[in-house]
């Protein structure tokens, strides 16, 4: 057979290599993804997501979507404006997530043995699905940016106080009132972290008595509108093909 | 390159990796306690009547390690110090094989970050509760914002049992009891992996179909038909189930958890030291060298006798290592071995200090620790003066301390 014969002939297989092609880019990105995006989210959020003591109403809230908007703005360009697929943002998500749980189940439990109640890894999914959703329906770069950032944002403690609510219950311990997640944080000994590292609780949101996460959520979700834009850019460039005409 | 080839080579770097990464599993056996540079473990804190209360328990027993700091009042400026940076009573364990169930400093509970006073000595306790069988090195250890871990003597204990069996139970002031190690785990497991699965039902509806060729080509072509009304409905589908069930998620944590609390945070304040009267015995060097090829350092030192009664040197501690005047003075604490020099004190005149009387004696601390454990290596700091602390006893066993310090004078013949 020569080197310039075709490798498939009929429709059928035109149809199985197209598959095979599509399951292996799947496979493949998702696994780049995972990669990239777990290591940018570990740089620039690590803490806060990877202890309950760090899952407080201010920073946590503001940081984490804000850092986990970004993949899924560049991703997302690639896959709508190239493909027609509403999914980069679910995509980069849960890849995201499978990296964050691998690590969290055979890292933090399996070889260091914190328990899985105090390490476990936010759910970012519903501002995702929220994000394809509104691209899809848009049609729109722009209407994702400002209504689905802003979104993304504001879901993020809702979708999670499912979990992170048993933790907050005040103990009286040793004759000081802390939260369950607190006593964690105290309880498993962590010395390369100790507790002055945590940059939790602070800021100048005093005026608004306790209700401060939906100040915080509502600032992450316009921070969230700036950088899908940003991201949204970096997909762009990286999803352009420019050939050079002239040596 | 042949399939053979490529195969005895894949094998082979495969048998490497194995090899290199299973058959040599070296125990990892302290905490890189000896890489602190000599000035820090010399002119930071000083931890004395150290007290392990055991070295072997099984599984959910406690133990309780307890002393007193002094906090060097010559703390090198080069590093962060607690009077003006949080500090953190931690325990230097390889991650939780215990879990820290108390920890106490001048007596008030320490969860959060503190203060302490240049100079001033304080009492600390910290009870620990066994988690993880197996021989643990364990330090004392005190963190300082800016400055970083600042580790204490270590010595090595025994869990055995099993870490199924570990147990920690509290009652929440909304009256439930709960396990800590395993409160909200069954709700962080089904809801992550319900997200997770519905992410995947998501991306599922889209990969059904042909994903990149067909789509790809159509889109260079300008058909938009690829993505249909249905499509978009379905869409709509999925996000107004992601609004319900968030919503429902929500409320059923407000449900289940009606009183709930923010994380607590900020520094507790400045610590409360051991009351001090005058000192009763004050001692200042005059001079200190260290001897390299003897590994001993020897300390002029000019002592007063404020007290009532006479006194004689029993010991120089300095970075956890004790010297100690064999002929006055013995320790009983079952103190960790490789730090301790129980005849490594000569003292050129062993005759007691009377009260009211003040005399020079040059003391000599020789031992190989100087060199094991890295201290030798203050000579080579680019500020070479020693910190320590030194003890006397008197003949009722009562034990006063001094803290010294000054330039020290290297002799490398």
């Amino acid at each position: 057979m020569s080197s310039l014969s075709p490798t498939v002939f009929s429709k059928a297989e035109i149809i199985q290599a197209s598959r095979t092609a599509d399951w292996l880019i799947l496979v493949l990105s998702f696994l780049v993804f995972c990669g990239g995006f777990h290591v940018h989210a570990m740089l620039t959020m690590g803490d806060w997501d990877f202890w309950t003591d760090w899952k407080d109403r201010r920073l946590w809230v503001t940081v984490t979507p804000i850092m986990c908007i970004t993949f899924p703005a560049a991703v997302q360009y690639w896959m709508w404006d190239k493909l027609r697929l509403p999914l980069g943002a679910t995509f980069t998500i849960l890849g995201l997530l499978f990296g964050e749980w691998v690590n969290r189940y055979f890292n933090f439990w399996g070889w260091t043995y914190f328990p899985i109640n105090f390490v476990w890894a936010a759910t970012l999914v519903p501002g995702a699905i929220i994000l394809d959703v509104i691209l899809l329906w848009s049609k729109s770069f722009l209407i994702t940016a400002v209504i689905g950032g802003l979104a993304f944002g504001l879901i993020f403690y809702p979708g999670n106080w499912s979990m992170l609510a048993v933790l907050h219950q005040p103990v009286e311990y040793n004759g000081m009132v802390m939260t369950i997640a607190d006593i964690q944080g105290y309880h498993y000994v962590r010395t390369g972290t100790p507790e002055y590292i945590r940059f939790v609780e602070k800021g100048t949101l005093r005026t608004f008595g306790k209700d401060v996460v939906p100040v915080s959520a509502f600032f992450s979700g316009f921070i969230c509108i700036l950088i899908y834009f940003i991201w949204h850019f970096f997909g762009r460039w990286y999803s352009t093909t420019r050939f050079i005409d002239q040596y | 390159m042949s399939k053979s080839a490529i195969r005895t080579w894949a094998a082979a770097g495969l048998a490497v990796a194995v090899a290199a990464t299973s058959l040599y599993v070296p125990e990892a056996s302290a905490h890189g306690e000896k890489s602190q540079q000599a000035f820090l473990r010399m002119r930071t804190l000083h931890w004395y009547d150290l007290n392990w209360s055991t070295d072997k328990l099984r599984v959910n027993e406690k133990m309780t390690v307890s002393g007193k700091i002094h906090v060097f009042k010559n703390w090198p400026e080069t590093t962060a110090n607690p009077e003006h940076s949080p500090a953190f009573l931690n325990i230097g364990i390889p991650g939780p094989v215990f879990t820290r169930v108390e920890s106490y400093i001048g007596g008030q509970f320490v969860p959060r970050s503190v203060n302490l006073e240049l100079g001033k000595n304080y009492t600390f306790k910290v009870v620990l509760q066994a988690r993880r069988p197996g021989r643990w090195h364990m330090h004392t250890m005190m963190n300082v914002e800016a400055a970083g871990p600042i580790i204490g003597p270590g010595k090595w204990v025994q869990i055995d049992g099993t870490m199924a069996d570990y147990k920690h139970v509290l009652t929440t002031l909304t009256g439930n009891t709960v396990d800590i190690e395993k409160v909200g785990t069954a709700g962080i497991w089904g809801w992550s992996f319900f997200w997770i699965f519905f992410g995947f039902a998501w991306i599922g509806y889209w990969v059904a179909k042909p994903v990149f060729v067909p789509r790809y080509m159509a889109r260079k072509a300008g058909d938009e038909s690829i993505v249909s009304p249905t499509d978009v409905k379905v869409g709509l589908g999925f996000m107004v189930a992601t609004l319900i069930i968030t919503w429902v998620g929500y409320n059923a944590g407000n449900s289940a958890n009606p009183i709930t609390i923010p994380l607590q945070a900020g520094v507790i304040g400045t610590m409360e030291p051991i009351p001090e009267g005058a000192p009763t015995v004050e001692a200042k060097v005059e001079q200190a060298t260290y001897r390299v090829p003897g590994r001993s350092v020897i300390l002029k030192v000019r002592v007063n006798n404020r007290g009532i009664t006479p006194v004689q040197v029993a010991e120089f501690e300095t970075a956890g290592i004790r010297f100690l005047n064999g002929s006055v003075y013995k320790d009983e604490t079952n103190y960790p071995p490789q730090l301790l020099a129980p005849e490594g004190l000569s003292v050129d005149d062993n005759s007691p200090i009377l009260p009211g009387q003040s005399k020079v004696i040059t003391l000599t601390g020789t031992d190989a620790a100087w060199e094991n454990e890295r201290i030798a290596d203050v000579i080579y700091d680019p500020d070479s003066r020693f910190g320590g602390l030194l003890f006397f006893v008197d003949s009722s066993g009562f034990r006063s301390m001094a803290p010294v310090g000054g330039p020290l004078l290297p002799r490398f013949t």
